[in-house]
């Protein structure tokens, strides 16, 4: 199967607007940020009792979506599953762009960001026995690795791109179960304290991932007007029952072991204590109760339901972490035999912050941006096929014919459609994107 | 090498919280607004915890004051990324501010709560104390002196205390003793070297029934309770 990638052209209103709403938030967000880095922490939700918030439930959100990503694109170029192909690039993409918003989650969370460098003192200032300075050497080398693997696809040195994918697979899985490691091997911390922990997150990791990848790829061949292939998408769904019922059994098993013994009063809180409805509902609830039934039932085989399906679980996902890093964290230690009285001993509350909302917001933002931008620069879409662009001369046609219009209102239109026109006669040629996009974007941006 | 220890009675301590604020105001650990106690944001480097047993004809309430425990094989040391948490050579755990890039995971690994986060710019921001000179053998690299929001805090032992008690060739656990053990009006508290025979910690510890706090976890604290 010969499939051709080309990238966005970023002409349309839908792409501008998107693009202009992110930077905004992501703006916004980049303020917010300022105003904490000035003021301190006290503006953000976390305590004493809960040191970590929300930029940390991003992190390890954003690192388990891009490990899953980049693991999943390893189906087209290891192991030779062609009819993947056509999602093969976007996922790395995904990878990419999503390991980069996790990095800057973590600075975010650090109080003292300019020393953020001490965190790559590997072996020389750094204490090598933390998971947050083995991690350090994880997500880095995630980052310079899944840069180089995206390269490799994009050049199409075949050979190179099996080998490389094969590092970038073993790295990916080894990034999630570090990340698991740094909950898991937390002794002080009952409800975290399993050795399951890091095998959990790689389930996590993948089954988010693949339920992202369906989700960006539904939306993705909607809004550049592609035609999606439903037996891909039907495929796909396959995979994520596999992955929603291996993570079940994984959580089952984690909570049993705590249940089992007898210690069991932190993991009593996770199940009936205040929070409990954050697991039973949000993350039970939506990320195996909800898409299992969707995806099990065979008349709701369709990609709108498969869609459904796959938000709910990357929404799920999210609450799986924000249970895990907040709640879960919420349960007072037990210093001493008897009921500790007072704030010491009371249940830690979590108060949503405007200012890390604001953050919350940018961080996401910022993905989404570098993902859009990601599509117009590298050629990451599969090509139109011949139908697709008769299609869409068809629907093009009468908006065209507005166009005048338009260009009375205002003259700066006018050049930008007239800029247009050739692009597109170079893009139904089958040429690959031409210099003139990049040179029209940075006025585009502006404008938007 | 010295290996510095305490010794709290529980018998003894009435729970007056004098120990706290003798803490605070010997390292000037900021007060802390209502509202950052509301939302436990306010920094602390003592605690006096209130643990109940039994109900009302036979309850009983025991006053457990926790510094850091200082122990022997620490967790937070354990995790600190950039080594700015470190065990001294003689026992003391000590938080480098210069170093700290305030990730807060030694205050998830601390099965104390020993550890408090500086979450707001404070107004005084600097020890009003002056550092004595450095001896690198025994302390490693000196904290910096200034405090700044966005680092993890913790109890020291009082090391300036004891550093400057050694240039001076006073004996430490009588004459010098932590902020805390000097403030206590019940004499609950003794401070001390655990490695030296005769001195009152290791008395204390051979004639009482003592216990450690979570001894589960293995951290092997430098703190002694003795019991009721």
């Amino acid at each position: 199967m010969e499939l051709n990638f080309v990238s966005v052209e970023g002409h349309s209103k839908n792409y501008k607007i998107a693009v202009g709403v992110l930077a905004g938030l992501f703006l916004l967000g980049l303020i917010c940020y300022g105003i904490s880095y000035y003021k301190g922490h006290y503006l953000f939700g976390s305590s004493n009792v809960i040191p970590w918030g929300f930029p940390i439930v991003l992190t390890i959100y954003f690192i388990g979506l891009s490990a899953g990503s980049l693991i999943l694109s390893t189906l087209v170029y290891v192991f030779g599953q062609e009819k993947y192909k056509p999602i093969g690039r976007m996922a790395v993409l995904l990878a990419i762009v999503l390991i980069f918003g996790a990095l800057i989650g973590i600075a975010i969370d650090l109080g003292r960001p300019e020393n953020f460098w001490r965190l790559f003192m590997f072996f020389y200032w750094n204490n090598m026995t933390s998971m947050f300075a083995i991690n350090g050497i994880l997500y880095s080398g995630y980052f310079i690795i899944s840069i180089a693997y995206l390269g490799i696809i994009l050049s199409g040195n075949k050979a190179w791109m099996k080998r490389w994918g094969i590092l970038a697979i073993g790295w990916a899985a080894l990034v999630h179960m570090g990340t698991g490691a740094i909950f898991g091997f937390m002794a002080a911390r009952e409800a975290w304290f399993t050795p399951i922990k890091p095998l959990e997150f790689l389930t996590c990791a993948i089954t988010s991932g693949l339920a992202l990848l369906i989700v960006v790829l539904v939306l993705t061949m909607k809004f550049t007007g592609r035609d999606l292939r439903k037996d891909m998408v039907v495929s796909l769904s396959r995979l994520l029952i596999m992955f929603i019922c291996i993570l079940a059994l994984l959580i089952f098993l984690d909570k049993m072991t705590h249940l089992y013994s007898p210690e069991r009063a932190a993991v009593m809180f996770s199940l009936t204590g205040q929070y409990a409805w954050i697991f039973w509902v949000l993350q039970i609830g939506l990320v195996v109760v909800l898409p299992l039934i969707i995806l099990f039932n065979k008349k709701l085989r369709t990609v709108n339901w498969i869609f459904i399906a796959s938000v709910s679980v990357v929404i799920g996902i999210f609450f799986e972490r924000y249970f895990l890093v907040i709640s879960q964290a919420a349960f007072p230690q037990h210093y001493y035999p008897g009921h500790i009285e007072g704030v010491y001993g009371a249940v830690g509350t979590f108060a949503i912050t405007p200012v890390e909302m604001g953050i919350t917001l940018g961080i996401f933002t910022m993905v989404g941006l570098l993902f859009l931008l990601g599509l117009k620069f590298l050629k990451a879409l599969p090509e139109k096929t011949a139908e697709e662009l008769a299609a869409e001369a068809a629907k093009l046609a009468p908006p065209k014919a507005e166009e005048p219009l338009k260009t009375e209102a205002s003259p700066k239109a006018a050049e930008s459609s007239a800029a247009d026109a050739p692009q597109k006669t170079e893009e139904a040629a089958k040429t690959d994107a031409p210099s003139e996009n990049t040179h029209a974007n940075p006025d585009e941006n502006k404008s938007s | 090498m010295a290996r510095w220890g305490m010794i709290i009675d529980l018998d003894k301590c009435t729970g007056c919280q004098e120990c706290t604020i003798a803490c605070k105001e010997e390292n000037n650990v900021p007060h802390g607004s209502l509202e950052e106690q509301i939302h436990r944001q306010d920094p602390y480097w003592h605690k006096v915890i209130a643990a109940s047993e039994g109900e009302y004809p036979t309850a009983k309430v025991e006053m457990v004051p926790m510094p850091c425990m200082h122990c022997d094989n620490p967790a937070c040391v354990m995790v600190c990324p950039c080594k700015a948490t470190y065990r001294r050579n003689d026992g003391i755990v000590m938080q480098n501010f210069r170093r700290c890039i305030g990730c807060k995971y030694c205050m998830v690994a601390c099965p104390y709560g020993a550890r408090a986060y500086n979450y707001k710019e404070q107004e005084d921001v600097q020890y009003n104390r002056i550092d004595p000179p450095l001896r690198r053998d025994l302390i490693g690299n000196w904290p910096f002196p200034h405090r700044a929001h966005g680092m993890v805090e913790k109890c020291t032992f009082c090391f300036h205390r004891i550093e400057k008690a050694l240039m001076d060739g006073q004996e430490i656990g009588t004459e010098v003793v932590p902020a805390c053990v000097e403030a206590c009006p019940a004499h609950a508290r003794t401070f001390g070297d655990l490695d030296n025979p005769d001195s009152e910690v290791s008395k204390l510890l051979s004639n009482r029934t003592s216990i450690i706090l979570r001894e589960a976890m293995g951290t092997q604290p430098k703190v002694h309770y003795l019991t009721k």
